[in-house]
């Protein structure tokens, strides 16, 4: 490989970076403002707002130190989702489908995965003040109750990222192999190419049935309500955030975007064949991707209550089991 | 010989505290959730860091000024606050209040009590997670506002009622009662268009039924009140027994099951009623004056009155002395509901469990009156007889 092909390879890697965090930091905004407030009636924040200007601000903010036993490895926890994110989005890049155990299914799984432990670990490395942490002159009953833990509520909310893994993120998973299913390959670069030639699998039934699952699992993997039991307001608040503040609140915020914007591309690369590339069309499909998924997630959560695991079991079931009917489909064809 | 050892409680797992700051309340409370695999076994809500003691306040007081104070106890019921203070030296001093005042203080009644009703539905599906409906009723609880603002000169403080009738500028003329008309034919109309959306939604269905049954011999025992007690199918309302309403056709609603649902329907079907009780105020309002200034102020003992506000039975009590009020208690419905809210929540899932309270309509800054007072020099607790009153309470 040449000196100016790396350069060059760099470059774009950095340009695409930008246009894609920009991209992310606006989806928060363009969801909160387009969606939900149309739907509510109501005028809505600028766009700008959400994601983009809190970000910056965020960073002028003065840091805390947070209330956890280890702050050190509290904090890098956004810094590795951020780096987690990036990876995958350079994955998904066609300049690295030359690298195959990189830009394959297994390490995309990987990857996610490790975000998904980062969320457990950001659930149980915060003790907030918001519960057990808020001293409270307890004249009624004495506080005291034998035999009893004290815990936190970011720690319910690191269980519930333990089960997340264990099955929320099941159906996301099954629906990445349905496209390496119908093509027989697990590598993102035959995937993309199998489809350059017989069209995209979107336009099969196994491959709406993928759309279908990997967007309830993408609002899965988001924690986008009405799936976000790891930040459910009506308990545990914000759940593994609680106690970031300043820069490390920004990295939270940006990576969600780039995050939502990742998974957009991956979606473009697995069912419709387009590789997000520089002066390509491919990176505007890409973003299409992402603003659709944002206006159906906006739908979705503005028209439906937070779910508890009496609505949410059944619906990581049926979207395991379409999923399965997919991959086997996939394989049929 | 084995050494005998005490029962000691049942292990459960983990406690979880919530409060007293949590996004899920409206109000400062703190709430403690003991639980397994995330289901309440018990939970304890203690209220007590808004204490203003208000009634202290009022201690020593000229009956007017205390009533006026009244209305602070309370931003949500402010206008039944300062009714049953009204009321009660109303009561004491043997004060006839004209027809036209009674008509006003009941569509002023009713008018919080829809306001009082959309501010509970509105919460109940925030903490539910559906904000589309929440904003909803925010929207729709606008126009209410905006007629408790024609009526009362303001949206929280109206300083309505006073001793022997209402405040002049609270009069309605024929426009006002036009507006009220005209109001209250969207209102209904857009909570028609809600309730039917809102028993539609699967989804919110799915979330609400079931869950912080609160059942009827458990609602006597624990002596709930309001439309609390209703929703477990407990026909008492104390508008019944209000000489205001004597004029005023009604029917009591009751749910059956004690759940969210019923808590949320109920709220829902009291505000038809509500309209309906208003429509008839409108149409039938007596010519007249609003206030009867000449009454006399005598010394009396003790004097009670409870009335039906939209969180259940309020509870005024003072002795009228030389013109001033001598222990005051005032006793807020939630305080009778804290533990129906402590039983709902009890069986629940955890994130169900800031619902099951809120389903008893909390109103906790409301309801911090108990209060000890002690001598500032000598740390000792004051007795009653320490307040330089004759009054024996």
């Amino acid at each position: 490989m040449s000196y100016l092909t790396i350069v060059n390879s760099v470059l774009e890697v950095i340009i695409l970076l930008l246009i894609a965090l920009f991209v992310g930091v606006l989806i928060p905004g363009i969801e909160r403002k387009y969606v939900h407030a149309r739907i509510q009636q109501r005028i809505g924040p600028p766009v700008t707002s959400s994601g983009l200007w809190a970000s910056i601000k965020f960073l002028y903010k003065e840091n805390i130190k947070p209330n956890s036993p280890v702050p050190g490895l509290y904090k890098a926890m956004p810094i590795l989702c951020f780096i987690v994110v990036f990876l995958v989005f350079i994955a998904l890049l066609p300049l690295s489908y030359g690298f195959l155990a990189f830009a394959s299914l297994i390490a995309i799984v990987g990857f996610l995965k490790v975000e998904e432990i980062a969320y457990v670990l950001m659930g149980s490395l915060s003790k907030s003040v918001m519960s057990a942490g808020l001293r409270f002159p307890d004249h009624v009953k004495g506080a005291e109750r034998v035999n009893t833990l004290t815990s936190y509520i970011e720690d319910i909310s690191s269980n519930r990222s333990l089960r997340m893994i264990a099955f929320g993120s099941f159906p996301l998973y099954l629906a990445l192999f349905i496209p390496a299913a119908m093509c027989g390959s697990i590598f993102l670069g035959d995937i993309v190419s199998y489809q350059q030639v017989h069209g995209p699998f979107l336009f099969s039934l196994a491959g709406v049935l993928g759309t279908i699952v990997f967007f309830i699992g993408l609002m899965i993997m988001l924690n986008e309500y009405p799936f976000n039991i790891v930040k459910a307001k009506a308990d545990v608040i914000e759940g593994p955030y609680m106690e970031f503040a300043s820069k490390y609140r920004t990295f939270v915020y940006v990576t969600r975007g780039f995050m939502i914007f990742t998974l957009s591309c991956l979606y473009s690369v697995l069912f419709l064949g387009v590789a997000p590339g520089l002066l390509s069309l491919g990176f505007i499909v890409c973003i299409i991707v992402a603003l659709i998924f944002v206006l159906f997630m906006g739908v979705f959560s503005a028209f439906s209550p937070v779910f508890t695991n009496r609505q949410f079991y059944p619906v990581v079931l049926v979207s395991s089991v379409i999923g399965v009917v997919g991959v086997i489909l996939g394989l049929l064809i | 010989m084995e050494e005998k050892k005490a029962k000691t409680q049942e292990i459960i797992e983990t406690e979880i505290q919530m409060g007293t700051v949590h996004p899920a309340a409206l109000e400062p409370y703190r709430v403690r959730f003991f639980v397994e695999d995330e289901i309440v076994k018990d939970a304890e809500v203690t209220i007590g860091v808004n204490h203003r003691g208000i009634e202290r306040i009022m201690e020593g007081l000229p009956v007017e000024k205390a009533n006026i104070l009244t209305e602070k106890v309370c931003g949500i019921c402010s206008n039944a606050h300062v009714w049953n203070s009204v009321r009660t030296a109303e009561l004491g001093l043997g004060v006839e209040i004209p027809e036209r005042a009674l008509y006003i203080r009941v569509i002023m009644g009713e008018l919080e009590r829809l306001h009082s009703h959309f501010l509970y539905l509105a919460h109940g599906c925030e903490v539910l997670g559906h904000e589309t409906f929440s904003m909803r009723i925010f929207y729709m609880r606008e126009t209410i506002m905006d007629l408790l603002h024609m009526v009362g000169g303001n949206r929280v403080q109206y300083g309505c009622s006073i001793i022997g009738g209402v405040r002049p500028r609270c009069d309605l003329n024929e426009a006002k009662l036009a507006k009220l008309s005209e109001s209250l034919d969207l209102v209904e109309k857009n909570l028609t268009e809600f309730a039917d959306r809102f028993t539609r939604d699967t989804m919110v269905i799915s979330r609400i039924t079931g869950v912080g049954i609160i059942p009827q011999e458990q609602a006597l025992k624990l002596a709930v009140s309001g439309p609390t007690l209703r929703a477990t199918g407990v026909k008492r309302d104390l508008r019944t027994d209000m000489f205001e309403y004597d004029n005023f056709d009604f029917d009591i609603i009751t749910q059956p099951d004690g759940d969210v649902k019923s808590n949320l329907l109920m709220r829902v079907l009291e505000s038809f009623e509500a309209i309906n009780i208003l429509r008839q105020a409108i149409k039938n309002i007596p010519e007249g004056k609003v206030a009867d200034r000449f009454w006399e102020m005598v010394d009396t003992d003790i004097i009670k009155s409870y009335i039906e506000v939209p969180r259940g039975t309020l509870y005024h009590s003072y002795a009228i002395e030389d013109g001033r009020v001598r222990g005051s208690i005032i006793r807020t419905p939630s305080m009778a509901n804290i533990g129906a809210m402590q039983y709902a929540s009890i069986g629940s899932h955890i994130t169900d469990a800031q619902l099951c309270i809120v389903q008893c309509d909390p109103c906790f800054t409301c309801s911090d009156r108990v209060m000890e007072v002690y001598d500032y020099e000598s740390h000792k607790q004051l007795d009653k007889s320490m307040l330089g009153s004759k009054i024996l309470y």
